[in-house]
């Protein structure tokens, strides 16, 4: 008798049960590949069901918002409104939005940075600053939304943020325009004595998701442009380019050019931190503020070719890269010889109380390719190649570096501000890709009349650059950051939040509450009905008396990707919008006596047409 | 050992292969049962609900909530009652399994088969009748008007833009493997 023959066919049973419950027959593809035969076509298509590469994060300027497209394909996937109110989203609209605006309408969103970890995007925030009405904020890249918004005083114009220290323990905002401190009125005469670009060390905390600010500088009454985080061995640093150290006060286009030097600020922000512990600075409307005259160190002005834009800390964080807007050269600078010069105390006098670094101690090379005008902003490869955008030569120009030499140019349509490279602000550029953010459009799409939109062209740098796509833009990218798309990890659905004291997940729990002449509704929206007060005969009316303070706090209970409703009340002006899971609220005064039907703005089911009720306002006598 | 008793008791083995029947009994009540997958065009990824013999798993709340537009009832555990009692019933079985593989009498193993196919049946029966009960008693309020339907407890169903596939899951295989197990000591130590 062969005793194992059942036992082993007893085993294999339960074997094969298991097998046909947990194996996985799916097979995986992969999409990737940068194969140099293929052409410009196959590159950036991205076929139906698979994915982009890499997202990309463009400022939108004055639209105050923020624009994401994907990369390579260039597709646009979505506009996330920060500064400015959209009503398709409701941002600016419901009570958390219309507080974080506070009272503004619009903004001017110059420069996002992603948050960092060990100097590399690490996919969790993003930051942007608004030079319309010098504000900074961030957005959550779990949801794509904006969470908080800080207004920085003293300070008129931040117009990037110094792209966030290499553990995102700061963002600096340098200002661009000079004001009196707190904003106040001062005759232009006293410029020199009374105006100061004061920079702000904004600080973010991860846990409250809040922006705070840490101390400020008040630096020269000059214009302060781009800046950049140092790197590894300089990550304590920072640089920043100003210009108008002329100090001119009318018709700067002609006065701000006059010097054949400006300046860049190169700053310890490590040290600032210290003496801001030491208690080495003045009070001044509630802030922290060290005057470099007299709070002395950690400061440094490093003279460079006249009226300067970029400044770029190469990845391995050994130079700074800066371009002279209307100088045609670019200034490679060494942090080491910056570090010896500051230990040498080998200075060339002061500006404003600030030593002044010998040029030639601290300058590396100066790199001129040949007819090469208005460099403007440099990224970097993998290889630690640079790639700068010339404005007024319409063109990228590649380059090396280390040795100065040109290696490659392409011109570009036309006249391009910044351009970005996949992850080219890091401590490791991933190479691939370079896309030229251009000022002018032109005659690139089909016409729309005397404006045109912005373009963004995508530029293949792995071998020999080539544009090989272009795509409009709203206005207007000043610059962008672009992320590989795996390190951001979003969430499908909010989850559900008990301790929200303004959520209802139940239907049978919703309710409407009267404490006075304030009137609280607890409400869901669910494919495809609201509902109030389930008790109500009419379940999706809310009605009120005329000059009632309504609270309208409205969940969206269908935990469903993608499925957001939306929520306006006709001819009150007010729109919002719940995305799954989201509880959300809507304040007003019921000034306006009548009948307004309330409806689902955000087309959500093959009902949707039917999502709707009433909100009566009963007038009053 | 005499002749009667060699018909009456089953060997060792089969003893330890029907302690390992009651062991995949028990283990069973860790898996799903039962499943309905819904493929919709807008729900390429496929929505569950997922039977163990204790509650019900999957995305039960968007069913329910795609359900109201053909006007049928919400699955809830609430509606089930089967599921506050059912682990007992399978913890009781695997108890008798255990009991029948020590006192390794055929006529208990007899019993034991009999009494598990029964609880089979009805356990197919109670299902097919809770799908009948959900698919023909429709509210006739219901925005969407469809005819009552029976989804199969394996295979393919229509509904509206609905694709269902209804499926045993892991626990049912582990139950299945544990019934042949039982079957096994009857042909091994048959009488020859």
């Amino acid at each position: 008798m062969k005793k194992w023959i059942p036992i082993a066919s007893g085993l294999l049973a339960g074997f094969v049960a298991a097998t046909i419950s947990f194996a996985d027959f799916s097979t995986k593809t992969n999409t990737e590949a940068a194969s140099s035969t293929k052409s410009n076509a196959e590159k950036v298509y991205v076929p139906f069901g698979e994915k982009d590469d890499y997202y990309l994060f463009a400022s939108g300027g004055h639209s105050g918002q923020m624009f994401i497209y994907g990369v390579p394909s260039m597709r646009k996937i979505r506009t996330i409104p920060v500064f400015s109110q959209d009503s398709a989203t409701g941002y600016g609209f419901d009570e958390h939005s219309k507080k974080l605006m506070g009272g503004y309408t619009w903004g001017d969103l110059h420069h996002p940075a992603f948050s960092e970890t060990k100097g590399d995007y690490d996919g969790k925030w993003m930051f942007a600053t608004d030079v319309g009405n010098s504000r900074a904020a961030v957005v959550d890249l779990k949801t794509f939304t904006t969470k908080d918004i800080i207004k920085v005083p003293n300070t008129a114009g931040p117009h990037c943020a110094a792209f966030v220290t290499e553990n995102t323990e700061y963002m600096f905002l340098p200002t661009r325009f000079a004001v009196p401190l707190g904003q106040k009125y001062e005759s232009l005469d006293d410029y020199s004595a009374k105006y100061r670009g004061v920079m702000s060390a904004v600080t973010f905390d991860e846990k409250n998701v809040k922006l705070n600010i840490g101390y400020q500088v008040a630096l020269p009454p000059w214009s302060y442009d781009l800046s950049d985080a140092g790197k590894k061995g300089s990550a304590d640093w920072a640089v920043m380019t100003t210009y108008n150290t002329e100090e001119s006060t009318t018709t700067m286009e002609i006065n701000a050019s006059q010097a054949d030097r400006d300046y860049i600020v190169l700053f310890n922000w490590k040290e600032l931190e210290k003496m801001v512990k030491e208690g080495k600075y003045e009070e001044v409307d509630g802030q922290k503020m060290i005057f470099p005259e007299k709070q002395k160190g950690g400061i440094y002005l490093v003279p460079v070719a006249k009226s300067p834009h970029g400044v770029d800390v190469t990845p391995d964080g050994k130079y700074f890269i800066a371009s002279g807007k209307l100088a045609p050269a670019m200034t490679v600078f060494s942090f080491e010889k910056a570090f010896k010069a500051v230990e040498n105390k080998d200075f060339a006098g002061e500006r404003n109380g600030i030593p002044i670094l010998n040029y030639e101690s601290v300058m590396e090379r100066e790199v001129n390719p040949e007819n090469a005008l208005g460099p403007l902003h440099t990224q970097f490869d993998d290889k630690g190649m640079a790639y700068t955008t010339m404005f007024i030569s319409s063109e990228i120009v590649k380059w090396d570096p280390k040795t100065g030499k040109t290696l490659d140019r392409v011109p570009v349509q036309y006249s391009p501000g910044h351009s970005v490279s996949a992850e080219g602000d890091t401590v490791a550029p991933d190479g691939k890709w370079l896309i030229a953010l251009n000022k002018i459009a032109k005659d690139t799409y089909l016409s729309v009349g005397p404006s045109h939109p912005e373009s963004m062209q995508l530029i293949d740098i792995s071998g020999k650059m080539k544009v090989i796509m272009s795509a409009p833009v709203d206005p207007e990218p000043h610059y962008a950051q672009m992320i590989k798309a795996d390190k951001i990890k979003t969430i499908n659905v909010y989850p559900k939040d008990t301790k929200n004291k303004d959520a209802v997940y139940k239907q049978s729990e919703t309710k409407i509450v009267r404490k006075g002449n304030e009137v609280h509704v607890y409400g869901i929206a669910m494919r495809s009905r609201f509902i109030f007060d389930a008790k109500s005969k009419r379940p999706d009316v809310i009605e009120v008396n005329q000059g009632d303070h309504v609270f309208i706090h409205l969940t969206n209970i269908d935990f469903d990707e993608d499925i957001t409703h939306g929520f306006a009340i006709n001819s009150y002006d007010l729109n919002m919008e719940v995305q799954p899971g989201q509880t959300n609220t809507m304040e007003f005064t019921a000034d306006k006596a009548g009948t307004f039907p309330l409806y689902c703005t955000n087309f959500c089911s093959a009902l949707h047409q039917e999502m709707n009720g009433y909100f009566l306002v009963k007038p009053k006598n | 050992m005499n002749d009667s008793k060699k018909g009456s008791k089953f060997s060792v083995t089969s003893s330890l292969l029907i302690t390992l029947s009651a062991v995949l009994i028990v283990i069973s009540m860790f898996f799903p049962w039962w499943k309905m997958v819904f493929y919709a065009p807008q729900y390429p990824e496929g929505l569950n609900i997922i039977v163990y013999p204790n509650k019900l798993k999957g995305e039960i709340d968007i069913i329910n909530g795609l359900n109201h537009y053909i006007g049928m009832s919400n699955f809830s555990e609430k509606n089930f009652p089967e599921l506050s009692y059912l682990i007992y019933i399978i913890g009781g079985l695997a108890g008798l399994t255990l009991l029948t593989a020590i006192l390794r009498m055929k006529k208990v193993l007899y019993g034991l088969i009999g009494i598990i196919a029964l609880v089979g049946v009805t356990g197919i029966l109670d299902l097919h009748f809770a799908l009948q009960r959900y698919g023909t008693n429709l509210s006739s309020k219901a925005p969407i008007k469809i005819d009552p339907f029976v989804p199969p407890i394996i295979g393919e169903n229509t509904v509206a833009n609905f694709i269902t596939h209804s499926m045993l899951g892991t626990g049912i295989y582990f139950v299945i493997a544990a019934f042949i197990l039982l079957l096994i000591p009857l042909w091994k130590d048959r009488v020859r």
